[in-house]
């Protein structure tokens, strides 16, 4: 039978994977940080979906929230981050940064 | 009616998500994040998460897309070379797809998880501390801030 916890866990893990898998394949330190991006919004939906139609939903809320604020505060960092390596190297290419570095 | 309009949410999230991931110019997936920010912002608001989703929504919709675009501007990346690997794709889809199948063959017949983490009173004890979460809370935000103060103004 098809319910809404399931259809959102299932949403949750796909996302995660999604993230994880563009995470690793893209050569753009900004489609990275994007990645990340859907890796936080899998776990942010999956947590909500653990506390669907039980007495715990308020708890899960509390993690969905924590969740929002860690992730939204990783991103502000890595994008900090990005745009000092562009100053300094010029591209956004982790190859290109790793050969100019040597 | 019960999972349908959860199985259209999540497709749009996913399409959304997908047509961000996949797509070469940058303005386009800025604006498939900002809709999949609203869509899961959708999501939480109509599952009874209405704080949570007005939060999500205020925090990646507004402010995290505001700073991409920002830092998009800066460094002019408008064009994004995600080059030709078809085995790596391929490898990618068939992995997402088997987590797809196994998650729902997972989550569809055991019983809730956290129910069960209730009965031993885990949730209850986080529950009584709630105010140091919020804490927390302040303080990762406030400790994030200041390393991007810090971070963007460093002399070189």
């Amino acid at each position: 039978m098809i319910t809404d916890q399931s259809v959102f866990i299932t949403t949750a893990a796909v996302l995660v994977f999604l993230g994880v898998f563009a995470m690793s394949y893209s050569r753009n330190l900004l489609k990275t940080i994007i990645s990340f991006q859907v890796v936080v919004f899998g776990a942010n939906l999956g947590l909500f979906a653990s506390g669907l139609g039980t007495s715990s939903s308020m708890m899960a809320n509390t993690l969905v929230l924590f969740s929002i604020v860690v992730g939204g505060s990783v991103e502000a960092v890595g994008l900090a981050l990005i745009v000092l390596v562009h100053k300094k190297y010029g591209t956004l290419d982790p190859w290109k940064i790793r050969r100019l570095r040597n | 009616m019960t999972g349908e309009i959860a199985l259209l949410l999540s497709a749009a999230l996913l399409v959304t998500v997908i047509s961000a991931l996949l797509s070469r110019s940058m303005s386009i997936t800025l604006i498939m994040m900002f809709y999949a920010s609203l869509v899961l912002g959708v999501i939480f608001t109509i599952y009874q998460g209405i704080l949570v989703g007005l939060l999500h929504i205020v925090t990646f919709a507004g402010a995290v897309s505001v700073m991409l675009l920002t830092v998009v501007l800066m460094t002019g990346q408008t064009d994004l070379d995600i080059g030709k690997r078809p085995l790596a794709l391929l490898l990618g889809t068939v992995t997402i797809l088997v987590v797809a199948a196994a998650s729902y063959s997972l989550f569809s017949t055991v019983p809730n998880g956290v129910q069960q983490a209730q009965s031993m009173n885990i949730l209850s004890f986080v529950w009584t501390y709630r105010p140091w979460d919020l804490l927390i809370l302040v303080i990762i935000f406030a400790g994030a801030m200041t390393a991007v103060v810090n971070l963007l103004s460093k002399e070189e």
